[in-house]
């Protein structure tokens, strides 16, 4: 589903990111993609949503190879794609219930089309209740569940999450985390960075650590810091 | 959350399968997607009602001032449209002509191209006409002789033609004189010219004002929305769907400027019009202003709309790309 072919990323003012990361994601896997700030989670997470181009490598998605994808056909290939931020990148200016529907407003689904993958969407996340509320008026927790809601409403292949847990207590953490395994379960691909170390040794599955823009370590026992 | 844990999952697996949108769907949404933004794009303009008031406002005013020049120059056009057919040439004949060298002459001014009709009036007539008209006529008994020429009135085709004509006339052996009648109103015609230049140069410079205008509103606009571009944009929204409430504030900006210049100029056109009519009076004319009408109405909301549009697209243009997600 993802393969990331001998990648390398220089930001402009020579910063390298990634240096010749290798990977493979198979379709409905769920891995962990963890180190230090600043090893290169954020910027593959960028490359996989297309904001950033590798300066070098292949990136492909289902065989299809991302750097010969050209501008104009960009929107297309996020609608394939969840993203859950760790900022949630909510619009308080209206309600959960618009949030959630804006990735299948975008598509142009039917209005019905849309009412009910969106009430599904939040039923999965356990908000369906607060469908007419306005974001702001939500618990930190909430709130990212919202943004869960809002990564898979439109179906996408791959769900992607930076720092889903970041502001969230120990427990709000695990529920989110189950929220992303329940996903997997039904044939998304999950990659989620974080460095909460704590919850991915207690889920027992793929890690990838990058140190300096290296894949340091890539595999299901990890041995921790 | 448990106690939607079974609920849940069946409607992620339902939708995984997936379902393709038909093309009927995509262009139903589509049109709704329109309408949605078009209201949307108003209600956001009513939800700032001075600063979207002062927009329309100076859209209006610099639509109007073009527009009232344009009318007035109409209107002096149409004025002087009435009398162009009776601008005469009066052609004076060498007094002691003899009748065949008249005759002659007639014929003469008959043959030049242009001309539509020659009228022969003899220095005998124009006395007698003169002695009718002036009320000097027992005074002009004691004349030995009759003082005036000889004469033809030519009736120029076109009024355009009546300078050359002129000129050709005074080639014409034994004319002592020709007189175009109506040269005031080669006068006006130039002014009304040098009027018409000005509405477009007014116009066009008033216009660039309004694209102007658009643009820095919406240039607002697109910098208090930047969050909302942002998240768009990464959910996968193309750059058209992006673009389209801007596009649809500028025009309704531009269309709401044009229909308060068109109250303006209603009003402009009601308040002149009881002066106009009674200086029309005074000089027994049945003229009165023609004002907008519904084609003009129809032209202004037109340009309006479409200058509107030009100004939202440059904005969009240029602050769009700047926007990325990061």
């Amino acid at each position: 589903m993802i393969r990331f072919d001998n990648l390398s990323k220089r930001y402009e003012g020579g910063f390298e990111a990634l240096r010749n990361v290798s990977f493979e994601m198979e379709a409905g896997e769920m891995a962990f993609l963890t180190g230090h700030s600043g090893a290169g989670k954020s910027t593959l997470l960028k490359l996989l949503m297309l904001i950033e181009r590798p300066t070098s490598g292949n990136l492909l998605i289902n065989g299809k190879n991302l750097n010969r994808l050209p501008h104009a056909k960009v929107p297309f290939y996020r609608r394939q794609v969840g993203v859950v931020f760790q900022n949630h990148q909510l619009l308080f200016d209206r309600s959960v219930f618009e949030n959630v529907a804006l990735p299948l407003q975008v598509a142009g689904y039917s209005r019905a089309d849309i009412g009910r993958r969106v009430r599904a969407a939040l039923d999965s996340v356990g908000l369906l209740d607060r469908e007419q509320q306005n974001p702001i008026a939500l618990s930190g927790g909430e709130q990212q569940r919202v943004g869960v809601a809002r990564a898979v409403v439109h179906k996408p292949k791959i769900l992607l999450a930076d720092e889903p847990t970041g502001n969230l207590d120990p427990q709000l953490s695990a529920e989110i985390m189950a929220l992303f395994k329940r996903f997997q379960d039904v044939g998304v691909t999950v990659l989620v960075a974080t460095h909460d170390i704590d919850l991915i040794n207690r889920m027992n599955m793929r890690i990838m650590r990058l140190n300096q823009g290296q894949m340091e370590q890539d595999g299901v026992n990890y041995g921790g810091y | 959350m448990a106690a939607t844990n079974s609920n849940s999952r069946d409607s992620v697996q339902r939708g995984a399968r997936g379902k393709v949108l038909s093309r009927g769907d995509r262009w139903r949404s589509y049109r709704y997607h329109h309408r949605a933004t078009l209201k949307t794009s108003a209600g956001k303009m009513l939800r700032e009602p001075l600063q979207s008031l002062l927009t329309i406002l100076v859209i209006a005013i610099a639509l109007t001032l073009p527009a009232a020049l344009y009318l007035g120059v109409e209107n002096i056009s149409q004025l002087s449209s009435g009398v162009d057919s009776s601008a005469q040439i009066s052609v004076f004949v060498k007094k002691g002509a003899r009748d065949a060298a008249v005759k002659n002459i007639g014929e003469q001014l008959e043959g030049l191209s242009g001309v539509a009709s020659v009228r022969y009036i003899s220095a005998q007539s124009a006395l007698e006409e003169f002695k009718a008209l002036s009320g000097f006529g027992s005074a002009l008994q004691y004349l030995d002789n009759n003082p005036l020429p000889d004469a033809f009135v030519v009736q120029p085709l076109l009024f355009s033609d009546a300078p050359k004509l002129v000129a050709e006339i005074r080639e014409i052996a034994l004319i002592d004189d020709v007189q175009l009648d109506m040269a005031w109103l080669q006068r006006l015609d130039t002014l009304l010219d040098i009027g018409r230049k000005l509405v477009l140069a007014l116009g066009a410079a008033l216009g660039l004002g309004v694209i102007l205008v658009v643009g820095n509103t919406i240039r607002l606009a697109i910098q208090s929305r930047r969050d909302e571009i942002t998240v768009v944009k990464l959910v996968g929204g193309t750059d058209a769907y992006v673009r389209r409430p801007f596009l649809y504030t500028g025009l309704l900006y531009g269309l709401f400027g044009a229909l308060v210049a068109a109250i303006l100029l209603t009003s402009l056109g009601f308040w002149l019009d009881g002066p106009v009519d009674k200086l029309a009076g005074l000089y027994q004319s049945q003229y009165s202003i023609s004002g907008l009408g519904f084609g003009g109405f129809v032209m202004l909301l037109l340009i309006g709309g479409s200058v509107g549009l030009i100004g939202a697209w440059l904005a969009v243009g240029q602050h769009l790309r700047n926007i990325k997600p990061s």
